[in-house]
């Protein structure tokens, strides 16, 4: 089944009077259960891409259709929804509420969702235990090693069953041993058929996946399964 | 929207007890407001009691009619020029107005009230039997004087209860003698304790004396003038009334204006309803500007915590907060400094209240502390709206960047 699919996608920014093309007709689909890797130099279009597909930004022109909705449609609270329900979002620098514990961090995508304290109690601790965090739960943020406040952020993106988790430099600011663990992790999750897209320009961690797309100057260069599914 | 709501809270709360100097700092310009606007309704209220409780014993239902307007604007050379009022009007009036149930006429002066060594200065008051049917104050010990000893001129008087605490403590007054200008009276009756009228003398220091003594031993020059008690419910009716009779006593052609005075408790409302309405209408401007002093100082402050959670306004943005979540967050926070700020300045002025009333009634009404509360609410609503827009409006992806 296509989840995503993107469509003669621009995204033309106008910097100083002159048009800038991040994005330069994009035609892209993306199915179920993929491991996806987008790679490219700074300034290729990689993070504009990923804004696109998690609904944080909208085309200038082009066909967005997720699970057949049109993106590109879409007002603000409406692309919101979709964020809340559908994707969940890794960051490189985690973005966790300093002030708030591990689990509390975990069930913010749930409160925004309206979804019962015991109820969210329940499928937080569940997220939390999924990435080997039982006796962490507690604890804020800053008590947590980089590692784990990455395990967090990735509970915090799968807490709500999304159709895809898009992981943006996951591994970037941690060590070589926790970046591995955090890599075993999505690994795991895209055997228990989760959709997971990886934006890299790591070409080891782009390894994991099992599709890699390469951008340059907005286009894309290069679409190449590395390995069979 | 309950568990959002909770959520705000939770955050609001944790944000501003994490920047407990910035909050106190912010907190205190609304907590000046709310003590002013609550310490500036509690003087007014307070006023209004006191004014309320001095016009009681004035009476509504007393037409006082004078050579002179109370509240007139009218030359002294044209008061003198009226004719005064005479004993003589007394019975007339009770003859000519079927709505007057009684009629004092009031002579007054200034003398020295002396029993034993014990001496002092009060103002004495010559009238009739009728007089006590003019004022609100009862007599609780003895009695007031009667028609005949009006009429006899007899020497007996009936004295405040400030002059019976001055002369005799816990003694009986009743049939001493007292000494008003060193002629002898004897004390008949003692007037009820009252106070202070509107705060500024007692009216507890006065000799009442019946109006034949006093023209006979004090002189019939000086003014005079009439208290009538009419029903409470002819006032308009009796008021026209007694002002035809006076004009026929006066012998008055149509076309003439009168040249006397009825005064009336309303006059006494409607300078004091200017003067509440000057003090008010300042004193709300003033308190006024020290809330919107303190909204400044909040909705600065919600600039600056706006500013610095850029980044987790971001990642709230992109775990599915919509734009309400968002205003909805910074509103409460804004609102909660204020609603504490409120609660705070409320007890402030709450204790002021209390002490205040050991000089002056001062009681804070329940009114009064909701409005404030509001009051503050609407201030937190109001300089929390525009911070909390434009975390509402920033960009995700521009706020997820931030540093």
């Amino acid at each position: 089944m296509v989840l995503i699919a993107l469509n003669n996608i621009y995204k033309i920014y106008n910097v100083g009077g002159e048009e800038v093309r991040a994005l330069d007709g994009i035609n892209l689909e993306i199915k179920e259960n993929e491991y996806l890797a987008i790679m490219g130099p700074s300034g290729s279009g990689k993070s504009t891409l990923m804004n696109m597909i998690g609904c944080l930004d909208t085309p200038s022109s082009g066909v967005y259709q997720f699970e057949g909705e049109m993106v590109q449609e879409m007002d603000d609270d409406q692309l919101a929804s979709i964020r809340n329900r559908k994707i969940g979002f890794v960051f490189q620098t985690f973005n966790l509420l300093p002030k708030a514990t591990a689990q509390h961090n975990v069930e913010i995508p749930l409160i925004y969702g309206n979804i019962r304290k015991n109820e969210r109690i329940k499928m937080a601790s569940k997220a939390l235990i999924d990435v080997g965090l039982a006796d962490r739960m507690h604890h804020k943020p800053n008590e947590l090693s980089g590692g784990q406040r990455q395990r967090v952020a990735i509970a915090r993106a799968l807490v709500n069953s999304p159709s895809i988790i898009l992981a943006d430099e996951p591994t970037g600011n941690l060590d070589s041993k926790s970046g591995h663990e955090i890599m075993g992790i999505l690994d795991q999750l895209h055997q228990r058929g989760n959709t997971i897209i990886l934006v890299t320009h790591e070409d080891n961690i782009a390894q994991h996946a099992h599709r890699v797309i390469r951008l340059f100057d907005g286009k894309i260069t290069e679409d190449s399964k590395v390995k069979s599914e | 929207m309950i568990l959002l709501f909770i959520e705000n809270l939770f955050i609001s709360l944790s944000s501003v007890f994490a920047n407990k100097t910035r909050s106190i700092l912010t907190a205190l310009g609304i907590i000046i407001g709310v003590v002013s606007v609550t310490m500036m309704g509690t003087l007014i209220s307070g006023l209004d009691k006191t004014f309320e409780n001095s016009m009681s014993w004035l009476g509504k239902d007393i037409l006082y009619v004078s050579r002179y307007e109370w509240f007139g604007d009218m030359e002294w050379w044209e008061v003198r020029n009226r004719p005064r009022i005479r004993p003589e009007y007394v019975d007339k009036i009770k003859v000519r107005s079927k709505y007057a149930l009684a009629v004092a006429p009031v002579m007054q002066r200034g003398a020295s009230l002396s029993y034993g060594e014990k001496e002092t200065r009060t103002e004495i008051f010559g009238t009739n039997e009728d007089y006590m049917e003019t004022i609100t104050t009862n007599i609780v010990q003895g009695r007031f004087f009667s028609k005949n000893e009006d009429r006899s001129g007899s020497r007996v008087t009936v004295i405040g209860d400030g002059i019976k605490e001055a002369f005799f403590g816990d003694q009986d007054p009743i049939g001493k003698y007292i000494k008003i200008d060193n002629i002898k009276f004897r004390v008949i009756g003692v007037l009820e304790k009252q106070g202070k009228f509107l705060g500024l003398f007692s009216v507890d220091k006065q000799a009442i004396l019946p109006i034949g003594a006093y023209n006979r031993i004090f002189s019939k020059r000086g003014w005079m003038r009439l208290s009538i008690k009419i029903p409470e419910n002819k006032i308009e009716e009796g008021l026209d009334e007694i002002s035809s009779v006076m004009r026929h006593i006066r012998g008055l052609k149509p076309n003439q204006k009168n040249d006397f005075a009825i005064n009336q408790t309303k006059a006494f409302e409607k300078n004091y309803n200017t003067l509440k309405l000057a003090i008010g209408g300042t004193g709300t401007f003033i308190t006024l500007l020290s809330l919107i002093v303190g909204g400044i100082g909040v909705m600065n402050i919600m600039f600056v915590s706006v500013k610095e959670r850029t980044r987790e306004i971001g990642v709230r943005k992109a775990i599915g907060a919509t734009k309400g979540m968002i205003l909805g967050q910074f509103l409460m926070e804004a609102v909660l400094i204020c609603l504490i700020a409120g609660l705070i300045g409320l007890l402030i002025s709450y204790i002021f209240s209390i002490l205040l009333n050991k000089i002056f009634p001062s009681t804070m009404d329940i009114w009064l502390a909701t409005f404030s509360i509001l009051m503050s609410i609407v201030v937190g609503v109001v300089s929390g709206l525009i911070p909390s827009y434009r975390a509402a409006n920033l960009d995700p992806i521009d706020s997820l960047r931030y540093e």
